[in-house]
Order: structure tokens, then C-alpha cells, then sequence
């Protein structure tokens, strides 16, 4: 060959600016910055909320009150004032609620179709219906006819409180009680949106339910609350992803995802995140503390969660799996990147008290630039749990000498039946790989795309097929030739 | 160094004083609690016990051929040690007495190394005897030292110095040994410095008395070229705590640690490492097992920290577990901190039940069921232990270890 290639720097490639950057430009309703018993009235009240509800937020409200916010995770931020933060901000155009596509502000319209993600190909296209979360209000719905045919229902909460309440009110806070930890005191408390979804005994679910968060209004945090409930012998699988304005100020996200799952229940819930993660020195970007927990409470229920993490400064999140039913089965797939100035501490917990219950991990942990990231996992095999089985697999990646990669995997076994297996690894990407690549005439850019692809292979398989696509993109574009 | 022994005694004093016992609150003590050690011996319980004069049982290795140090109730007893010619070593108190700015440095205590808590503190404030073992450069010492402490119950405070000067090797086998139904506590520190190119093979044999509770901490410093292995053996006591805490200071320094816990009835062990990469180019290797059976519970926490700078280090952690009975319970954590892309790390947890399918295989040779379980567990335990190069006290290891297991019926058999 007579053209050398210049040889380029990880960081060259790492330093990719946020391509999903930028502030739709919408009228909010928003409330002033501050957090007391007066704004869970107002929030309340704005929804048109019961009055179980509200005393049921009023008690979080005061719990949260005396619980001190947590340190451990291994991560650094600036102190958070809770009480700078708008706990409120609906888009006016809400107020009468639109019917149908033609109804909703082309303005958001425009928005989705900058993403890529035009509500109306989906529609068409995909066949996926999408709750879009935009900000705090769900503001476009789509197939809810179909799924009325089979008696699922996939709504707002808030609309749920409304419409569906002695379900709402048999599982809320059944599975992250309000007084759980601090973000999940405080999301109960001040939660505006959501979704709610119910799958009735015996339906598998006819579409993949998909909901899109945006975060838009300046400086307002998000406290979702998602509640899914597969009742004996149905399945669901759920998608939720995001992407977010850039923009400097830090924003907190505590959201709390509760899953119900009966008697041979089955739920998938995938997650590709990719909110803002702050520019290069590590100024802005998204806090996403989020609570999820799963509870399979039947024999033989299924739980799977699937994540992509890529976005926010901070990622502080564990997604669950109680597994108490016998034989129920917990799984758990995750892709972390952190590079700039990212920090994540992610894992997950597995708490095993049926007899036979099984439960899987598989985290991939990619650090690049000055990312920090952290696996910290937990796997509780009580006495009860006869039989039970845990494989636990967490491999991490490096790109580039300022990075970091952490493991705190917990391991408590007090049954003598149960087996687990728990392996690390932890190294960068072979010279000799790229170099083999590269000999055959593939460039250090695609061969570093291959090999990070090879990685995270395993846990991209688990995504459906509309993310799978999608989260490839991400990584392509978050990653482009990370090596030197 | 300003530092007095005075001055670092009451440093040490007040910083135990402030801290006391760590309550299982405390991350690194989440699963041991040692609200045990004041409710068995009060709470004065790090007041040292006098010297009681009681008849002391020989529970030394038998037929090792070593050069011996022994202590009783963490004294020295120069008549019945025998010393070799070709290093110097000293008696704590002895050192005390004589030159105290010596001792200084062994004793000093950091409040911010890794693992520290109130009961180093208390060892700094309190010890008064151990071993002052220096190993001059060049020298190969012809047999293992041999530092036996044996008690009959009460608290006891010891600190133990070892310097390997360059190019030196040497091996020690510390020994805690007890046979009495007397409450209480051994807190002992050991530090080792290994200089550039030395070498020591350290055996730390836990068979303390089933009343008496064991705190210990091995804090190691290795320059370049070093090696260290350590052979830690958890068999005897109610409560035992150890930590390891090394740091690989220069490239090229190697360290190997190998533990086994055999544990029986209520006991409980428990051992965090930790493994300081501060240099490029180190080694580290950690194997740990336990066989737990009855009531015992396990707790096995292993760090590895790789520093910024610390490019080519290859780190390998292994944590196998196996439970013998329905109440045995195992906690374990083995934990990477990597600030460094340049690096090879790997670590592995299992625990479990013996494998069915090689006790189907035994049975399908002619071998009883019982039998076969016997074989297996053995061989799981042996594993580590045939790592010791010192095939004395191996064997004396294994019929020790083996003994606590109710199932061993043929204990000489396997060891032929």
C-alpha cells in the first residue's frame, strides 16, 4: 500500500459531539422551582388525582423528609439542591388532550422526526405502539384500539389513577415501597408521568410496547413512574428509550420502575439510554438515579431486563429481580459506555427465595476518555431458595489510560443446594485482534467497531429487533474508532 | 522522624478510643460482627491478660526442622527458642527496652491505610512483644523460621516485623495455636518489607482454641523484583478475622496468595484482601476455598486496585466455595478497582455443592457414595494446600484440616 494512514488517536474518535442536541422550542406549564407539601398538593391537583393518592404521596413526601440522600455509589457529583428544582412542567398544549396524530403540536412532531423516530412511520412501519412521553405528559398514544381488542392496557399512569383505580391502588409502591431509598421516596412523592400497562391473564401482548422520554423543558426534573403488571400465564415486552436536548445545566432524573409478574408470567424490558452525558469537561449532562426492581411473585414467572446505557453524566441504577415464586427466573443484560467525563454505577441485584429459581447476568462495561464505571451487583440466595442458580458474567473494556473500570460484585449464599458462578474480566482491546483486522485490509475504525460490537454481542441479542438496530447505531456513533 | 514511641502510642490510643470496634455497619465489616468479642470478654476486652502460669500443652509442628521462636501469652520465651546466626532478630520488647526509636516505625500507625480500623489502632496502642526479624542482603536462610504463638485465653496484642534485605530469601511459618476453653482475643499485626529481588514464603496457620476470637492483619511492601506467597490457613477459632493488605510498590514484584478455611460447628471466618498495583509490570495471584460445614459461615472479600500508572499488570482472583451442610453460609465479594486500560485482570467466584457428575463417576468405579464425597472434598481442600512448598507442614494441614471433618474416615489413605 502506498497510502499510510495517519495514525489516530482514540481520543479523536471518543470526542463525538451529542447528535440528538437540541431544545424544541414549547410553550410549558411550569411550576417555580422549590419542593414542599404545597407543590404535592399542586401536583395532585393538577392531575386530578384521588384523595388516596395524595396522602399516599403526602407520606412519601414526609419519609423522604428524614432519609439523608446516599454517597456510597462510586461515583462524584456536585451537591444536589432539591429545592432549585421544578418539580412540574406539563406542555400546554395538553390541556384538552389530543385524540389523534393530527392533534398533536407538529412542533413535537418535528422533534421525534429529528431523532429519527417519526411517530407516524412507526405507526405505520413498525407496527410498535409508542407511548411518547414528552416531558412530563404523555401526549400522543397510538394503537390502543388493538390492545383494547385483547384487553391489555398501556396508558398514562395518571390516566390510569383515573380510569383504572383499584388496580393502580392493589400494586403501586407494592414493589418499590415509597420509603424504599431516597430517589424513590422523593419520585413517589412528586411523580407527574408515566406508564401504566396491564396485561390480562393468559394474553401475550400483540405488539411491543414502546415508550419514548424526552426531557425538554429547561431545568425541570423527571420523575417517571412505570408500573407493568403480567397477570398468570401472559407476555409482555416493553421498550423504553430516550434521548435529550443539550443543554448545560445538570438534571435530575429518579424515576421507579415496578414489574408485577404472576404465574408463568413473562416480561422483557429493554432500555437503550442515551440522554445527554454533558460535554467534554464533564459541565452538564443528566443524573439518571433510577429504581427498578421486579417482582416475580408467581411460580414460574419470567423477568428480563435488557439495557444500553450511553447517555447521562451519571448513571446510578440496579434494575432488580425479586424472584419469589418457585422456578421463576430472573435475567439480566446490560451495555454500559461511559468516555468524556461519564460516570456509571450499574449492576444489578438478583434475591432469590423460591425453590429452583434461576437467575442470569451479563454486564458489559465499556470505558473510554475519563469514564469511570463501576458493576456492583448483588446475588442473595436465601435459605429458602432450594436448588437455585445464579450465573454471573462481567467483562469490561478499556480504551485509552484515563479511564476507569470498577467491580463490587456481592455474593451472599446461605443455601448449601445452590450454585453460583461468578466470573470478571477486565482488559482492552487486543493488539493482536486489530492488528489481524487490520492485515486484512479492514480499517482501525470498523475493526475497533467489530470487536466492541463481538463484545456487547451477547447482550445485544436480547434486545428486540427494532433496538437491537438501533443500539448498534449507538454504539457506531458513540465509539467511532476508539482505539489507538 | 520527629515520632516518639510515646507520641505514637497515644495517637493510636486516641484513635481507638474514638473508633472502638467496628459495628457491621461498617462496609468492610458488613458481615462480621464483632459485638461477640465484648460480650465474651467485656468490656475491657482489650485490656492484655497477665501473665497466667499455667501449664502449656506443646502444640508445635511436629518434626519441622526450624529455627524457633516462641511465644506464650504473647511473650517471648528466649530459653525455648532457638535462633539462627546469620539474621538479626530481636523481641518487641526487648527493642522497647533498648531502642525504642526502632520500634517507632513498626509500630507506627496510619489511620488511612486501607482496612485500617479500631482494632489496628488498638494494636498500635497496646502490643508489646512480637518478632523483630531482619534478613541482611544476601542471605538464604537454610531452614523455615518458625514463630509459634501459643495462649491459654485473655487478650493479647502482637506485633510482628519482617524485613528481607535484597536479594535474600526466606521462609515463615507463623503459628497460632491454643487448646484451652478459656475466652479471648489475639490481635496481631505482621508487616513484611521485601527488598529488591528477595523473596519470602510466609505460612499463617489459624488453630486458635474454639473460644478464642483471632484479629490479624499481614500488611506487605514489595519492591522491585520481590516475591511473596502467602499460605493462610483458617482451621481453629470462634471468630477470625484477617486482612491482608499488599502493595507491589516496584515493577517486576510478584505476590501469590493462597487461603483454605475449613470450618466447622458456629465459627466464622473471614479474610479481605486487598492488592495494591502501584507499579507496572507486577503479578498477582489470589486462590481462596472453603469448606464450610455445620453452623460456620464464610466471608471472603478480595480487592484489587490497579493505580494509574500501572500498565502490564496481570491479576487473577479465584474464590471457590463449597457448603457441607444445610446451615453453612458463604459471603463473598471479589472486587476490581482498574484506573488503567493497560491491564490483564480476571476474577472468579463459585460456590456449591460437590458435583454430581464426578460422584457419579467415583460410584460408577466401585466407589461408595460416601466414599467418593470424602474424595472430592479432600481433593477441593488440597488443592490449595499442595501449593505449600514445605511438605511438613502440609501434611500436618491436612490432618488438622481434615480431622474438623466429621466424613473423613480414611484420612491416612488419601494422604499416602
Amino acid at each position: 500500500m502506498s497510502e499510510v494512514k495517519q495514525e489516530r488517536k482514540p481520543e479523536e474518535f471518543t470526542n463525538r459531539e451529542y447528535e440528538a442536541g437540541f431544545v424544541t422550542d414549547i410553550e410549558t406549564d411550569t411550576l417555580p422551582p422549590g419542593l414542599d407539601e404545597g407543590v404535592i398538593r399542586h401536583i395532585s391537583a393538577k392531575k386530578n388525582e384521588p384523595e388516596w393518592l395524595l396522602n399516599w404521596r403526602l407520606e412519601a413526601f414526609r419519609h423522604w423528609q428524614t432519609m439523608t440522600e446516599p454517597h456510597w455509589p462510586n461515583v462524584s457529583y456536585p451537591p444536589i439542591d432539591y429545592q432549585s428544582v421544578s418539580y412540574y412542567s406539563a406542555p400546554k398544549s395538553q390541556a384538552d388532550g389530543p385524540k389523534s396524530l393530527d392533534e398533536v403540536d407538529p412542533k413535537l412532531l418535528e422533534t421525534y422526526a429529528k431523532l429519527g423516530i417519526p411517530l407516524r412511520e412507526q405507526e405505520f412501519l413498525a407496527g410498535v405502539a409508542v407511548d411518547a412521553v414528552f416531558d412530563s405528559v404523555s401526549v400522543a398514544t397510538t394503537f390502543k384500539g388493538k390492545l383494547k381488542d385483547v384487553g391489555v392496557i398501556f396508558c398514562p399512569i395518571s390516566e390510569a389513577v383515573r380510569d383504572y383505580p383499584e388496580l393502580v391502588q392493589q400494586y403501586l409502591g407494592t414493589v418499590v415501597p415509597t420509603g424504599d431509598n431516597f430517589y424513590a421516596a422523593l419520585n413517589s412523592a412528586v411523580f407527574t408521568d408515566g406508564s401504566f400497562v396491564y396485561i390480562p391473564k393468559g394474553v401475550r401482548c400483540p405488539m411491543e410496547l414502546s415508550t419514548y422520554f424526552r426531557i425538554n423543558a429547561l431545568n425541570t426534573g423527571q420523575f417517571e413512574r412505570t408500573l407493568i403488571i403480567a397477570d398468570e400465564g401472559s407476555y409482555v415486552s416493553y421498550l423504553e428509550g430516550c434521548t435529550a436536548p443539550q443543554r448545560d445545566e445538570n438534571q435530575l432524573h429518579a424515576a421507579v420502575v415496578e414489574l408485577v409478574i404472576l404465574d408463568d408470567a413473562q416480561i422483557k424490558y429493554s432500555t437503550v439510554q442515551n440522554w445527554y452525558p454533558g460535554d467534554e469537561n464533564g459541565l452538564g449532562g443528566i443524573y439518571n438515579f433510577v429504581t427498578k426492581r421486579a417482582d416475580c411473585r408467581g411460580k414460574r414467572a419470567k423477568v428480563s431486563w435488557t439495557q444500553v446505557e450511553t447517555g447521562s453524566a451519571i448513571t446510578w441504577k440496579y434494575p432488580s429481580c425479586v424472584l419469589r415464586g418457585d422456578d421463576s427466573v430472573g435475567e439480566f443484560y446490560s451495555v454500559a459506555l461511559t468516555k468524556m467525563c461519564q460516570q456509571a454505577d450499574t449492576g444489578t441485584k438478583m434475591i432469590h427465595i423460591g425453590k429452583n429459581t434461576k437467575s442470569t447476568i451479563v454486564s458489559k462495561g465499556i470505558s473510554a476518555g475519563r469514564g469511570q464505571q463501576s458493576y456492583r451487583g448483588l446475588v442473595r440466595i436465601a435459605k429458602s431458595a432450594e436448588g437455585a442458580r445464579n450465573f454471573t458474567q462481567c467483562d469490561s473494556l478499556l480504551i485509552g489510560d484515563t479511564c476507569g473500570a470498577h467491580t463490587f460484585p456481592y455474593v451472599e449464599v446461605k443455601n448449601p443446594t445452590a450454585t453460583m458462578e461468578h466470573e470478571a474480566t477486565t482488559s482492552r482491546i487486543g493488539e493482536d485482534q486489530l492488528f489481524y483486522c487490520q492485515s486484512r485490509g479492514i480499517s482501525e475504525e470498523d475493526a475497533v467497531n467489530m470487536i466492541v460490537n463481538g463484545f456487547c454481542k451477547d447482550v445485544f441479542n436480547e434486545l428486540p429487533m427494532e433496538f437491537a438496530v438501533e443500539a448498534n447505531r449507538l454504539m457506531e456513533v458513540s465509539l467511532e474508532g476508539a482505539v489507538g | 522522624m520527629s515520632l516518639t514511641l510515646k507520641s505514637i502510642r497515644e495517637t493510636a490510643a486516641r484513635a481507638f478510643e474514638a473508633q472502638g470496634l467496628p459495628t457491621t455497619r461498617d462496609e468492610d465489616w458488613k458481615y462480621t460482627d464483632l459485638s461477640r468479642i465484648s460480650a465474651l470478654l467485656g468490656d475491657q476486652w482489650w485490656q492484655v491478660a497477665e501473665n497466667n502460669e499455667g501449664e502449656i500443652a506443646d502444640l508445635s509442628v511436629p518434626e519441622l526442622d526450624a529455627y524457633t521462636l516462641l511465644f506464650v501469652n504473647g511473650h517471648f520465651d528466649a530459653e525455648a527458642s532457638e535462633l539462627p546466626d546469620s539474621i538479626t532478630i530481636t523481641s518487641l520488647a526487648r527493642l522497647i527496652q533498648d531502642e525504642p526509636e526502632k520500634a517507632v516505625e513498626l509500630i507506627a500507625y496510619q489511620a488511612d491505610a486501607p482496612l485500617s480500623s479500631g482494632v489496628v489502632a488498638a494494636n498500635s496502642a497496646l502490643a508489646t512483644d512480637g518478632a523483630c526479624i531482619c534478613v541482611p542482603n544476601h542471605v538464604k536462610l537454610d531452614k523455615p523460621l518458625y514463630i509459634l504463638h501459643v495462649n491459654s485465653g485473655g487478650t493479647t496484642h502482637l506485633r510482628t516485623g519482617i524485613s528481607v534485605g535484597k536479594h535474600s530469601e526466606i521462609q515463615v511459618i507463623e503459628h497460632f495455636a491454643g487448646d484451652h476453653d478459656e475466652a479471648g482475643l489475639s490481635n496481631s499485626v505482621t508487616a513484611i518489607r521485601l527488598d529488591e529481588n528477595s523473596s519470602c514464603e510466609h505460612y499463617r496457620l489459624q488453630m486458635e482454641a474454639a473460644k478464642q476470637c483471632h484479629l490479624g492483619r499481614v500488611e506487605v511492601s514489595q519492591q522491585r523484583d520481590s516475591s511473596y506467597t502467602l499460605h493462610a490457613t483458617e482451621l481453629g477459632s470462634m471468630l477470625s478475622r484477617v486482612d491482608v493488605v499488599n502493595r507491589l510498590q516496584e515493577p517486576g514484584a510478584r505476590t501469590e496468595l493462597n487461603g483454605l478455611f475449613v470450618a466447622s460447628g458456629r465459627q466464622h471466618i473471614d479474610h479481605h484482601t486487598r492488592i495494591d498495583h502501584n507499579a507496572p509490570h507486577c503479578v498477582s495471584r489470589e486462590n481462596y476455598r472453603s469448606v464450610l460445614d455445620g453452623r460456620s459461615h464464610g466471608v471472603f472479600n478480595g480487592k484489587i486496585v490497579v493505580g494509574k500508572g500501572a500498565i502490564k499488570t496481570d491479576s487473577a482472583q479465584s474464590n471457590a466455595n463449597l457448603l457441607l451442610s444445610a446451615h453453612a453460609e458463604i459471603d463473598t465479594k471479589p472486587e476490581l478497582e482498574i484506573f488503567n486500560d493497560d491491564v490483564k485482570c480476571a476474577h472468579g467466584v463459585t460456590i456449591g455443592q460437590l458435583d454430581k457428575n464426578q460422584l457419579f463417576y467415583l460410584k460408577t468405579r466401585g466407589i461408595s457414595g460416601e466414599e467418593a464425597k470424602q474424595m472430592l472434598t479432600f481433593a477441593f481442600a488440597d488443592e490449595i494446600l499442595a501449593k505449600m512448598s514445605n511438605q511438613t507442614v502440609r501434611r500436618y494441614i491436612e490432618r488438622a484440616a481434615f480431622a474438623k471433618l466429621p466424613n473423613i474416615t480414611d484420612l491416612e489413605g488419601m494422604l499416602a
